[in-house]
C-alpha cells in the first residue's frame, strides 16, 4: 500500500546539511496499522510527510498504491492525496469554521454536490460521536472533539489511507485511549491502512500491527509488534519497549538483592500458551530448591498473553543447575540478571 | 466663526467620499497585491523571489515617500487619470497610490499570521494555491484583516485632510483655509473634533466587526 524505496531527505538549514530520512526501506501493507516509533528528530515526521508529499523526498522512491509519486504531475499528485487522509498533532482546524464546515473542507474542494457533502458530514459526525457538535466552533471543543473532527475530515473523502502525525501526542492518556479505539474502529470497520507516527510506545502497543523504530533517519529495528516488544534487538528498542513493559527490577528490591547478596537471580519469559503452565511449582516440586518470585508482570501483546517474571532460585547450588537446565530442554526463555548492573 | 454648519457637513460629506472611494480603489489595488506578496514569498505556496522582489521593492518606494510630497510629485499621473490635479476626484488619485500599497502591507502581515498547521491540512487535502488561498488563508485571516482594513481607513482619514489643500475639499481643507490661515479657532477647534469622533468611530466598528468575526 505504501512503499519506501531508499529514501533520502535531506535539509539545507543554515547552509548545513541535515539528513533527515538516511535509505529507509519500509513497507505498509494493506489494510494493517503500521507505527512508526523514534525520539524527535530520529526522522519519523519526515518519512510521514513524504507519503502525502507534504515534503518531497531528496531522493529514492515513495510508492503509494501503486502509483511512484516522483513520476507524477502535481494535478495527479493532488488526486493522489485525496486518497489519503491526515490526522495531526495540533488537529489543524479552521478555527473560522463550523466543525461541519471543517469536515466538508475536503469535500468542498473535490467539488461534491451539496446534498452529498451533507450527507456524508453527517454521517462521519455520527461515527465520531459528535453528531450534536456541528454547528459549534472547534475552539469551543477540547483537545479530544478536535482531534476526532480532525479524524471526521480525514475520513471525508473515504481514503484508503490514513496518515497520523503524532495524533494523540496533545492528548492526556484517557483521551488518548479513546482516540486509538477510534483508529482501531476506523481500521476494521472501513479497512482503511493506517499509519502512524509517535514517541509513545503504549500508542504502539495499543493498536499497531507492525512497527518500526527509527534512528538518525533510519529504520533500525522492524517487526510485528509482538516481535519487537518480546525480544526488542537495539538499545533505542530496549529503551522504548521497557518505557510501557515494567520489566525492570524496581529499586527497592535491586537494594535488597544487594544487600543480602542474593544470587540465581533470573528472568523468566511467558509466552503464549506457557503462561498458562505451573512453571514454579514444578521447579520447586521437581528439585531441590524454593522460588521466590521478586517481580512479576503479564501483559498482552496483540491479544496475546506475555509475562515476565523475575524469580529467585535458593538452593544448592548444583540442583539450581539441574532446574536451569530442565528450563533449556522445556523451551522456557530465560535470562539471568545481573543485579549489579540491571 | 467663519464658517456655518452647511459648510461642515458639506466638507464631512466630502471627506468621506474621499476616504470611502480611496479606500474601494486602494483595496482593489492592495487586496490582490498584499496576497501576491503572501504568496510569492520563500517558502510559501506560489514561491516566486523574481516576482516577489520586485512587488516587494515597488511597494516600499511608494511607502518611503510621505504623503504631502507624493501628493504633488504624481500630479503629472492625476491629470492623465482624472484630466484635472485638483477637486474631489483628483484627490482620490495620490490617496490610492498612498494607501495601496500599505493596504498590500497589512494584507501581507495579515495573511502571515495564519497558523502553518492550516497551510499544511490544505496542502493534505490536496487543495489547489487558488483554493488555499480563498478557502483556508484568507478566512481565517479575515478577522485581523478587518481590524488593519481599519488601521488603513483611518490613516485616510488623516492623508484625506492633507489631500484638502490640493483643493480636494473636506474637513482638512476647512481646517486649513479657515482654521490655519484665517485664524478661525472656533473652526479648527471643530474640524479637530469632528476627525476626533469620526476616528474614534471608525475604530469601534472595525473592532466590534472584527470581534464577531472571531466571536471568541
Amino acid at each position: 500500500m505504501i512503499e519506501f524505496q531508499n529514501l533520502v531527505k535531506i535539509y539545507n538549514s543554515g547552509g548545513k546539511e541535515v539528513h533527515a530520512l538516511n535509505n529507509v526501506n519500509l513497507k505498509v501493507n494493506k489494510g494493517e496499522i503500521y507505527g512508526v516509533v523514534g525520539y524527535s528528530g530520529a526522522g519519523k515526521s519526515s518519512l510521514i510527510r513524504c507519503v502525502n508529499y507534504l515534503e518531497r523526498p531528496t531522493s529514492g522512491k515513495v510508492i503509494v498504491d501503486g502509483h511512484d509519486l516522483s513520476k507524477l504531475s502535481e494535478k495527479a499528485i493532488r488526486d493522489v492525496k485525496k486518497n489519503i487522509g491526515m490526522v495531526f498533532q495540533h488537529f489543524n482546524l479552521l478555527n473560522s469554521k463550523t466543525v461541519f464546515a471543517n469536515v466538508a473542507m475536503p469535500l468542498v474542494l473535490a467539488k461534491t454536490p451539496k446534498d452529498k457533502v451533507i450527507k456524508r458530514v453527517t454521517e462521519l459526525l455520527e461515527f465520531v460521536g459528535l453528531a450534536d457538535k456541528a454547528d459549534v466552533y472547534p475552539d469551543q471543543l477540547s483537545g479530544g472533539q478536535k482531534q476526532r473532527i480532525g479524524i471526521a475530515r480525514a475520513l471525508a473523502t473515504q481514503p484508503s489511507i490514513l496518515l497520523c502525525d503524532e495524533a494523540t501526542s496533545a492528548l492526556d492518556p484517557q483521551t488518548t485511549s479513546s482516540i486509538l479505539e477510534l483508529l482501531k474502529k476506523i481500521n476494521e470497520e472501513y479497512k482503511i491502512t493506517i499509519l502512524m507516527i509517535t514517541h509513545e510506545m503504549s500508542v504502539i502497543r495499543q493498536v499497531c500491527d507492525r512497527v518500526a523504530v527509527m534512528e538518525d533517519g533510519k529504520v533500525i529495528e522492524e517487526g510485528s509488534v509482538f516481535d519487537v516488544f518480546s525480544a526488542p534487538k537495539t538499545k533505542t528498542a530496549q529503551n522504548f519497549v521497557s518505557t510501557v513493559m515494567h520489566d525492570q527490577l524496581p529499586e527497592s528490591i535491586l537494594n535488597m538483592i544487594k544487600e543480602n547478596g542474593t544470587k540465581n537471580v533470573i528472568r523468566i519469559h511467558f509466552i503464549g500458551q506457557s503462561t498458562g503452565k505451573p512453571l514454579l511449582s514444578q521447579l520447586a516440586k521437581k528439585f531441590d530448591i524454593d522460588t521466590n518470585v521478586l517481580f512479576g508482570n503479564i501483559t498482552e501483546l496483540q491479544g496475546i498473553p506475555y509475562g515476565n517474571i523475575i524469580v529467585e532460585l535458593q538452593g544448592p547450588d548444583t540442583e539450581v543447575q539441574r532446574a536451569l537446565q530442565y528450563m533449556t530442554t522445556n523451551e522456557i526463555s530465560y535470562k539471568e540478571v545481573n543485579t549489579y548492573v540491571s | 466663526m467663519l464658517v456655518n454648519s452647511d459648510q461642515i457637513i458639506e466638507a464631512l460629506i466630502e471627506t468621506i467620499e474621499m476616504v470611502g472611494l480611496s479606500l474601494l480603489f486602494s483595496a482593489i489595488l492592495g487586496l490582490p497585491l498584499g496576497i501576491l506578496l503572501y504568496a510569492t514569498r520563500k517558502g510559501q505556496i506560489l514561491e516566486n523571489l523574481p516576482l516577489f522582489n520586485v512587488l516587494n521593492v515597488i511597494i516600499n518606494i511608494f511607502r518611503s515617500v510621505p504623503f504631502i510630497i507624493l501628493l504633488v510629485a504624481i500630479i503629472p499621473i492625476t491629470r492623465l487619470i482624472v484630466g484635472s490635479s485638483i477637486g474631489t476626484a483628483a484627490a482620490i488619485v495620490p490617496l490610492v497610490f498612498y494607501a495601496g500599497p500599505y493596504i498590500a502591507r497589512l494584507v501581507e502581515s495579515s495573511l502571515l499570521e495564519v497558523d502553518h498547521g492550516v497551510l499544511e491540512a490544505a496542502e493534505a487535502m490536496g487543495a489547489t494555491p487558488f483554493q488555499t488561498i480563498f478557502r483556508f488563508v484568507l478566512p481565517e485571516a479575515l478577522s485581523s484583516l478587518v481590524l488593519n482594513f481599519t488601521i488603513a481607513t483611518i490613516g485616510l482619514v488623516g492623508a484625506s485632510a492633507m489631500a484638502g489643500t490640493v483643493g480636494g475639499g473636506g474637513i482638512g481643507d476647512l481646517a486649513i483655509t479657515y482654521g490655519y490661515q484665517r485664524f478661525d479657532t472656533v473652526t479648527m477647534l471643530i474640524t479637530v473634533v469632528i476627525l476626533i469622533i469620526l476616528v474614534q468611530g471608525l475604530q469601534s466598528l472595525g473592532n466590534l466587526l472584527s470581534k464577531k468575526i472571531r466571536r471568541r
